[in-house]
This record gives structure tokens, C-alpha cells and sequence, in this order.
């Protein structure tokens, strides 16, 4: 059944490249109106959802909604709502941006007079729209490429990884612009491995590691469900300190590393971990290391580094909307 | 339409056009000097000399301008609608395309269409300035440019012009058609040359087969006459040029058809 606050959502996507599984069953639920922020690891499959969504390539089975209605390949007017940048930005060399752009519009949607400037000028290219692209540097081509994703003034926008080859100045632009879009109303899914970039721009995130879907929440819910402190003690008295630990949390939650002799792992807000200190202190153990994890890097290798160890099915619960934007968001456990 | 005017837009300051017309009238410039600066100095006597006097000798300069042009056109040819197909893989602009929504097929026959303009607008160049070299060649060379209001001679060139055309545009759909299944600008060319000696030399050996193939039929669709081409006349007179234009339009519309039925289904990976 379709979700209307849905803007894009996948069911059971799979597809394979020859022998290799490149999605195993991928379950997206992207809400209308957020930054998604779309994480994972080389190889984990987000390229190949890119293309899935866009109509260049078939899954080998599931199914995708966009903007409400189910999409195949063959329903390619659905994209002319659809902005999209996949892979490396492609466009004619010894053509100027102004003409790779109105070459662009040529095709698919049209577009209205005058589109090609604002595009040109929200990327930062309209100083330099006469100059052919084979003399651009890989950032401006990334910044035209964004543009020829927005030339159409889509309800959706979906950019693969679009910070490649930005100064930071052009990241903090892009991101900016970005925020704007969604701040209007325009959903905006952006893959990346640039984990820093997403924390500051996503609202919701969603974590993919070979080809499935491990975790997928609003940005603060999950950091916050997600924090982990990690303390370290005399190995001699790692036993003693998961148990004093436990009553602090849950037993299955107090995890003494195998890698790291003596470092245990307790999966609780960082907002508590004095708590963690006083509880080993009255135990009589004293830490002789204490730290918070509740970053998204961390989650994000927590997550992708064994991909079994998420949850069950491998997929994120509730997001309940009643007006297009997020209300609530809850990890299954 | 908008599709069509953009694929002509973006074909004409390609360097690809520019070069593949520069270098065919650059050649019938460069063969009307030779036979100027070595006129009545040629060995093997004054009969070879005023044959190859008959390049810039008009009425009949006409006739071997279009031959050069046809025959060597096709070469050019296939290896420009190579280059072009193969381009919007290798360049990742077909992918654009069809991420906007652009339906593959209608992409790939509008270009293709907009690169059979620019053939017959590039044919139609090198031909001016094949005559115009060859006028400038006749005064040079003393032989006079009288026949070069030749009525008969001038009533003739459309239809031989307009078949060779469709005999060039022919052998762009093989290079286009090739360049799209192996998704490769370079490999689309390397392909389309390969084809178009491997043809040639095939017909020494199979004539009765080949003559049925792209490269020998676009010869006898203009008589066989074309003087440059790889085929020899006699390997394409058993067929008349009517049923020649016939399978030409077979193997242009069925190349197209392939190319656009691979674009449609394919899977947009690079």
C-alpha cells in the first residue's frame, strides 16, 4: 500500500550484476520534505539503487514508489518531477555549461525560459557559463552537474554523493542549498560516504551495507538510540564490571570487547556517562578509559562492519507522519 | 522537435564534424594541387597525364568530385557515426538523458537523424569546395572552365548527389548501430573500420554474398561509378541501382532499429 507522505520508497529491491548481489531486499521509506541522508560503504549498493530509481537499470525484483505512485522503467514521465545526478556528472566537453544545459533541457521535461540562468546562478557558474566544460575543474563540473538535477525544478532530487571534488566552500553552498530545497518543501536524497557532511545536513539517514538496509531513523533519534560509551578496566575485572554495568542498562546491551582486552561497550546515552564512571567506582573499579561514541561515524561502522549484527530484519520501523514531515521515529528492537 | 534542433546543435562545433568535413575537402583540395603542380610532367606519357586531368576538367570534374566524395565518404562516414553513438556512452550524456525522462529510442533516432543532416550539409561543402578547387585548378592549368555550365552535366547531379547521400547515411547507421551495442566510442570505430575493409576484402573471395552487404551495396547505389571506393565496379554492376537503394534503406532503417531497440532495453551501468 502507498504511503502519500512518502516521497520515494523502496520494497524488497534486489538486483544482481552477474553472480554479485548488489541489493538483497533493499526497504527504503524516504519521508516528503527532508534531506535524507543515504550512507554506506563502497560496494554497499548505493549507486545501484541511484540507478534503480532513475530508470536506468531493472531491479531483479521489489518494487519502488515515487512521489506516490509505483514506478518501473517504463514510466519515465514520473522523472520529469525528478532531479538526479548519479555517478560522475556527464555532459559535452567542448560545450560550454549555458549549452550543456540547454542541451539537457532539450530532453525530458520542459523547461521554462529562463531556468538555465537561475540554475547557472545558484551553482556559482554563471561567471564562467561561456566557458567549455573541458576547461572546468572537477568541482565546477560537480557543481553543473547539481545544477542539471535542478534544471527542472524537481519535487525530488536525488544526488549521488554530490560533494565529489567541492572545495568548502561549494560543500557549504551545496549544503545550503540543499537545506533550502527542503526547507520549500522538495524532498532531497543524497548518497554519500562523507559521514561529517550528512550529520550536518540530513534530517533522516538511512545506513546500507551489501545491499540491505541496517538502519533508518531521523538523525537524532538514531544518534541518541544509538549512543555507546566505552569504558576500559583491568581485564581482570571485565567480568565484574559488565555485570555492575548491566543493572545500569540491560544485560544484552553491556558488550566486553574480543578485539580490545579490558574496553567494554555500553549502549546508552552519552548524557549518562558519569553515571557509568560512579557505578564501576562503587564497584571499587576504577576506569582507566572513558569515551562516548554517539557520532555518526561511529554507528555508521558499528553498523556497516557486520552487517548481521543489525537489527533482525535488517530494517527501521516507524516513521509516522499525519502532515508530510516526520513526527515520530523509533528504532525496532 | 526541441530534441532535434538540440542533436544539431551539438553535432555542428564537434570536432568530429569539423574534421571528418575539413579532411574530405582538404583531400580534393590537396588532389586538384597534385594534379596541377604535375601536370605535363607525369610519368607514363601525356595519356596519364589528361586522366588525371579529368579531375579538374569540367563537365566530367562533376562526376569525380561526387565519386571522391562518395567513395571515401563512406569511410568517413562510418567512422563519424561511430564516434557520434559512441560518444553519449563513453560521455555518460545518454544516461542524463534518460534520467530527465527521455525515452532511449526517441534520443537515439533524433540524433541519428540530426547526423544524417549534417551529412548531407557536410557532403554538400566538400562538394562546393571540391568544385571551386577544381575550377581554380582548370584556369591554373590552362584548361579552360567551359563546361562547367554544362546543363546535362547539372540536370544529372541531385539524383546522383541525393542517392549517394543515402548511400553515406547508410553506412553512419552501421557505425552508430555498432557503436551503440559495444557502448564505446573508440570501440565503435575501430569496429566500423574493421567492417568496412573486412567487406572489402571479403569480396574477393564471396562476391555473391557480399554484394549484398552494407559497404558493396552503398557503392552500387550509385552505379558502382564511385572511383575511390574499395569496390571494384564489377563486383557491384549485376545489381541494379534501384534495387541497391532498395536494400540500402534496409540495412539504414534496420541498423537504426537495432541501435534503438539496444538503447531501449539496455542497462545503463557507466
Amino acid at each position: 500500500m502507498i504511503d502519500p507522505s512518502l516521497a520515494l520508497a523502496t520494497r524488497g529491491l534486489r538486483k544482481s550484476y552477474g553472480s554479485r548481489l548488489a541489493l538483497d531486499g533493499l526497504d527504503l521509506s524516504v519521508p516528503a520534505g527532508v534531506v535524507y541522508g543515504f550512507l554506506g560503504p563502497n560496494g554497499a549498493g548505493k549507486t545501484t539503487t541511484m540507478r534503480v530509481l532513475t530508470g536506468l537499470v531493472n531491479a531483479d525484483a521489489g518494487a519502488v514508489e515515487l512521489l506516490g505512485r509505483p514506478f518501473t522503467r517504463r514510466d519515465r514521465r514520473r522523472l520529469f518531477d525528478v532531479g538526479a545526478l548519479v555517478e560522475s556528472p556527464a555532459f559535452y566537453p567542448y560545450l560550454s555549461a549555458r549549452e550543456n544545459l540547454r542541451a539537457l533541457a532539450a530532453s525530458g521535461a520542459p523547461t521554462p525560459a529562463g531556468r538555465i540562468d537561475e540554475v547557472l546562478e545558484i551553482v556559482g557558474l554563471r561567471e564562467r557559463a561561456t566557458d567549455p566544460v573541458s576547461r572546468y575543474s572537477m568541482g565546477m563540473k560537480q557543481r553543473l552537474g547539481i545544477g542539471g538535477a535542478l534544471l527542472n525544478d524537481p519535487t525530488l532530487l536525488l544526488l549521488d554523493e554530490p560533494s565529489n571534488g567541492l572545495d568548502p566552500a561549494g560543500i557549504v553552498a551545496i549544503r545550503e542549498t540543499l537545506r533550502h530545497l527542503a526547507s520549500i518543501g522538495k524532498t532531497v536524497f543524497v548518497s554519500s560516504h562523507l559521514l561529517a557532511e550528512v550529520q550536518q545536513m540530513a534530517d533522516v539517514v538511512g545506513i546500507i551495507a551489501s545491499g540491505r538496509l541496517v538502519r533508518e531513523g531521523s538523525m537524532q533519534d538514531l544518534l541518541a538510540s544509538e549512543g555507546v560509551v566505552r569504558v576500559r578496566v583491568e581485564p581482570a575485572e571485565v567480568v565484574t564490571a559488565t555485570a555492575r554495568l548491566a543493572r545500569l542498562t540491560a544485560p544484552d546491551r553491556v558488550t566486553p570487547s574480543r578485539a580490545e582486552p579490558g574496553w567494554i561497550s555500553v549502549q546508552i546515552t552519552p548524557e549518562r556517562t558519569a553515571e557509568v564512571n560512579r557505578v564501576l567506582a562503587e564497584a571499587g573499579i576504577f576506569a582507566s578509559g572513558l569515551g562516548s561514541g554517539n557520532d555518526l561515524e561511529e554507528l555508521f561502522l558499528t553498523l556497516t562492519e557486520d552487517p548481521t549484527s543489525a537489527d533482525p530484519d535488517g530494517k527501521f520501523a516507524g516513521i509516522e507522519s499525519t502532515t508530510g514531515r516526520l513526527a515520530r521515529v523509533e528504532v525496532l528492537s | 522537435m526541441r530534441l532535434f534542433v538540440s542533436a544539431l546543435e551539438k553535432l555542428a562545433p564537434r570536432m568530429a564534424t569539423l574534421f571528418t568535413f575539413g579532411l574530405l575537402a582538404g583531400m580534393l583540395v590537396l588532389i586538384d594541387i597534385a594534379v596541377v603542380a604535375t601536370h605535363g610532367v607525369v610519368e607514363g606519357g601525356p595519356s596519364r597525364s589528361v586522366n588525371a586531368l579529368s579531375l579538374i576538367t569540367f563537365p566530367g570534374a562533376y562526376d569525380q568530385i561526387l565519386s571522391f566524395i562518395l567513395g571515401l565518404g563512406g569511410l568517413f562516414a562510418v567512422t563519424y557515426g561511430a564516434a557520434i553513438a559512441g560518444s553519449e556512452w563513453t560521455w555518460g550524456t545518454l544516461k542524463t538523458a534518460v534520467v530527465r525522462g527521455e525515452s532511449r529510442s526517441r534520443y537515439l533516432v533524433t540524433t541519428f537523424a540530426a547526423i544524417g543532416v549534417v551529412l548531407a550539409v557536410g557532403l554538400l561543402f566538400a562538394a562546393l569546395v571540391g568544385v571551386i578547387a577544381a575550377a581554380i585548378g582548370a584556369t591554373v592549368a590552362g584548361i579552360g572552365i567551359s563546361g562547367i555550365g554544362d546543363r546535362a552535366a547539372l540536370e544529372a547531379l541531385p539524383a546522383h548527389f541525393l542517392r549517394g547521400w543515402v548511400a553515406i547515411t547508410e553506412t553512419a547507421a552501421i557505425g552508430f548501430a555498432v557503436a551503440t551495442l559495444a557502448r564505446s566510442q573508440l570501440a565503435g570505430i575501430g569496429v566500423g573500420i574493421a567492417l568496412y575493409f573486412g567487406e572489402t576484402f571479403a569480396g574477393l573471395f564471396l562476391p555473391d554474398v557480399v554484394k549484398y552487404l552494407p559497404f558493396h551495396l552503398a557503392t552500387a547505389v550509385v552505379g558502382g561509378s564511385t572511383g575511390f571506393a574499395p569496390v571494384p565496379s564489377s563486383a557491384v554492376a549485376a545489381m541494379s541501382t534501384d534495387t541497391a537503394l532498395i536494400l540500402v534503406a534496409v540495412w539504414l532503417l534496420g541498423s537504426l532499429g537495432v541501435a534503438a531497440g539496444f538503447g531501449e532495453r539496455a542497462e545503463i551501468t557507466g
